[in-house]
């Protein structure tokens, strides 16, 4: 990933790194909440089984996915912002917290969605259609026009997480310290997403076909509107969500975390020349397993073994939404009135309500639903060490024990 | 009128032993945009700049002297054409109707506030420069290739598209300068804060995308993909400054192509692809849009200083107060070298900003500017002249000299 690569020069500046990233890693620690903490530390053994599902699956796709475009790298507008980051240390501006955890502990969280681009593409092969492609040249499986669209993906990801964390300069208080740093971050985050987005739609163009273009560019929509969803939900001071029923929840969530993920996996098909039955396939693969990995990291805070108190949670995640149906809304309301305190929310004490009712079980059967939808879309693919990896990923989110 | 010539007769005395194209100079630049110069090579790019044009059109220096003594006049194209012209805004506009609805239905999203966001620029309001440019292009060069009366379907696509990549980006600049006021109401930003604005402006930027993925044309989303590359790299290039009083000429030149030029420049070629398999007329539509592009914007820093804020519908002095030093500015600088520091320190220290100001007023910077938009108009006017004439074709001619004597 060309940001982080450029982050990895400044280490120093940026917090010291760890050798052991990949232990860091975990499904929960998918979204980059600047209001919500993430969920770290799984437990170990959960942690040290999704490291090896992954790993494997790397091996798989031929080299290890680091999607690095070293047309991005060595550009100048690279060390413009790596340079213009550094100044923005010391301040509180959100970019750098994205920053440093793009670097710190989700190297290879990022890289999912490019990797399970990599591993479907495998699984599908070339197709039966003698297609004249231009970029015929494959490597390990893999056509390399397939390859730029994993990085793609990878790109417009990278560009809206940093895009979200984009400060309203009319909201600062005294503690976010002077107002012309936050408004510098501000910038540099603008221009360092848009920098993002730009090479992703050059990277589009070069693919010279104007389905997948359209595609990922409706994905890049529905990203926007997902992420926007999510910015105004976070932004309620009172604490009380929007009345929102599992099934607005689960279009919001394919929005802000499925879309990109299916209409990339359907864009790799269309690269293949698949018909349309493949590329649906595709598309339901990418779509369940990102909303039941989303529901997977949404579920860390109910079900981990050690967890600090005091830790807040997503009020938007699909075990409260769940737990809020169940309840109906005025009781719902009533219980976050009680676990208020002094104006504050009391975490410990909503996360034991919750735990109490039926929200939590019924977010895991939601999650195994949505897995076992992603396993039968898998299954019109032929047999093969990738499609393996593609289900064992799967697995490792759907397993709670 | 000595003063009016200075810059012609310097370049005389410092001409260079061998004269290098200067990437940026009119007429003279790749189809593939620019990439900047080194230093060492050029030599005060910008009288460099002069001196090829006027050694390589002295016809075109002769006509813009004459323009530049009477530049409410315009008279040059009257002696190409016989014909007596419409408003070009009015014959663009004939195939424009409807344009701000057409892009909205391009927005189709379902959150009320994010669409009411996206569409708040799409209210009729703008000048619909970009369109019209477009439309205008794609006539002339569909009558220029098979006398063809119309206007493609996918031709006036790419009008709605340009307004499209203009706005996203127009919404992020806003963020990034912090812009409070533009087209005379309140900035995306200033009502519903930074952080929608952003959102809104990506969402715009995919709208066009999608749009331009379903005109199906691969070419054209590669002309048009150098835009947005162009727009991120105008905005990164605006971020730094050059010590160098030389080098920075050219960097506002490549500045300035890229944040404004490029857009008009590629969709222009990209109607002209649409329209015409001739690869000379494309280059014809990409140097017209290139040369009628930094003319415009070389104007726009103009009424940054002479323009009061009512006519213009955004504050003056919103360069100088941003830190960045235009043309006007850096011919200033010729003749006060105090403005060097100021430039240098980006007018941070108080009371530089009225101080550059009053230097710039003092100077000739804004005729010297002004003249400079004639050189890239006249050239603009060279290249549209190689296409076969049609009242699109000289509306394009008028369309150039509106950019020089605009007020707003």
């Amino acid at each position: 990933m060309s940001l982080q690569q450029l982050l990895l020069r400044f280490p120093r500046s940026l917090g010291a790194l760890s050798s052991h990233r990949r232990l860091w890693w975990s499904p929960s620690l998918d979204t980059i909440s600047t209001t919500v903490g993430s969920w770290r530390g799984q437990s170990s053994r959960s942690r040290a089984h999704w490291n090896q599902v992954v790993s494997e699956a790397e091996k798989i796709v031929g080299y290890p996915t680091s999607f690095m475009s070293l047309r991005c790298l060595l550009s100048d507008e690279l060390s413009n912002i790596a340079m213009q980051v550094r100044k923005l240390v010391g301040t509180q501006h959100p970019l750098l917290t994205t920053a440093r955890r793009l670097v710190h502990d989700s190297r290879n969280n990022l890289q999912l969605r490019g990797l399970v681009v990599l591993l479907i593409s495998k699984a599908a092969g070339p197709s039966n259609v003698d297609a004249s492609c231009q970029n015929c040249d494959m490597v390990s499986g893999i056509y390399s026009c397939q390859r730029s669209l994993a990085e793609i993906t990878e790109l417009i990801h990278t560009a809206l997480l940093v895009h979200r964390g984009i400060v309203n300069l009319n909201e600062l208080q005294s503690s976010d310290g002077p107002r012309k740093d936050m408004q510098f971050g501000n910038k540099i985050a603008i221009l360092s997403g848009d920098f993002l987005l730009a090479n992703a739609c050059n990277g589009l163009a070069l693919l010279q076909n104007t389905k997948v273009v359209e595609l990922l560019a409706s994905a890049l929509m529905d990203l926007v509107q997902g992420v926007y969803h999510e910015n105004s939900i976070s932004a309620k001071e009172n604490h009380i969500t929007d009345d929102i029923g599992i099934s607005i929840w689960k279009e919001q969530t394919f929005l802000s975390h499925g879309a990109l993920l299916a209409k990339s996996c359907q864009a790799a098909m269309e690269l293949a020349k698949h018909n349309a039955e493949v590329q649906d396939m595709a598309f339901q693969y990418g779509k369940h397993m990102a909303m039941s990995h989303k529901i997977n990291s949404d579920l860390q805070p109910f079900i981990k073994e050690k967890i600090s108190d005091s830790m807040a949670f997503n009020l938007n995640s699909a075990p409260v939404v769940l737990h809020q149906e169940f309840l109906g809304r005025d009781l719902w309301i009533k219980q976050i009135g009680e676990a208020q305190e002094k104006g504050r929310l009391d975490y410990a004490k909503l996360r034991e309500t919750i735990k109490a009712g039926k929200g939590v079980t019924s977010a895991i059967d939601l999650c195994r639903c949505h897995g076992n939808k992603a396993l039968e879309a898998l299954e019109s693919f032929p047999p093969s060490e990738a499609r393996s990896a593609l289900e064992n990923i799967v697995f490792a989110v759907t397993r709670f024990s | 009128m000595a003063s009016c010539l200075w810059p012609w007769r310097r370049c005389c005395s410092w001409r260079p032993a061998a004269r290098s194209p200067e990437p940026t100079a009119p007429g003279r630049a790749g189809s593939s945009g620019t990439r900047s110069s080194s230093g060492a090579r050029t030599k005060m790019p910008y009288f460099n700049l002069m001196e090829s044009l006027t050694s390589s059109f002295p016809n075109v220096c002769r006509i813009s002297w004459f323009h530049h003594t009477a530049p409410a006049v315009c008279c040059c194209s009257k002696t190409r054409s016989g014909e007596k012209y419409t408003d070009p805004f009015k014959l663009g506009w004939r195939d424009l109707k409807g344009l701000y609805e057409d892009i909205r239905k391009e927005l189709l999203i379902s959150t009320t506030e994010l669409k009411e966001m996206s569409e708040y620029y799409f209210d009729g309001k703008g000048k619909a420069f970009r369109p019209i440019i477009v439309v205008l292009m794609a006539r002339a060069c569909n009558i220029h290739h098979n006398n063809s009366r119309d206007v493609q379907a996918s031709q006036r696509s790419i009008a709605l598209i340009a307004e499209m990549i203009h706005t996203a980006s127009l919404v992020h600049d806003d963020v990034i300068d912090d812009a409070s006021s533009r087209r005379g109401k309140r900035t995306v930003n200033k009502i519903w804060g930074e952080k929608k604005a952003v959102l809104a402006g990506d969402l715009i930027l995919s709208a066009a995308s999608i749009a331009l993925a379903r005109i199906g044309n691969t070419t054209v989303i590669s002309i048009l993909t150098q835009v947005i590359e162009d727009l991120v790299r105008g905005e990164f290039l605006q971020l730094g400054s050059k010590e160098n009083e030389n080098e920075r000429f050219a960097h506002y030149l490549e500045k300035t192509f890229k944040k404004t030029a490029s857009l008009i420049a590629n969709s222009c070629k990209a109607v002209s692809v649409l329209g015409c398999p001739d690869p000379v007329v494309h280059e014809i539509a990409y140097q017209y849009g290139k040369n009628v592009g930094i003319a415009f914007q070389l104007i726009d820093d103009v009424l940054d200083f002479t323009s009061c804020s009512q006519q213009m519908g955004k504050p003056t002095s919103a360069d100088l107060k941003l830190g960045l030093a235009t043309g006007p500015v850096l011919f200033a600088c010729q003749q006060f070298p105090e403005m060097n520091a100021m430039i240098m320190r980006r007018f941070s220290l108080p009371g530089d900003v009225d101080r550059a100001r009053q230097y710039v007023l003092q100077s000739d910077g804004v005729q010297q500017t002004t003249y400079l938009a004639q050189r890239y108009c006249h050239e603009a006017i060279r290249e549209i002249s190689k296409l076969r004439p049609s009242p699109e074709r000289d509306a394009l001619i008028q369309l150039s000299e509106i950019v020089l004597t605009r007020d707003k």
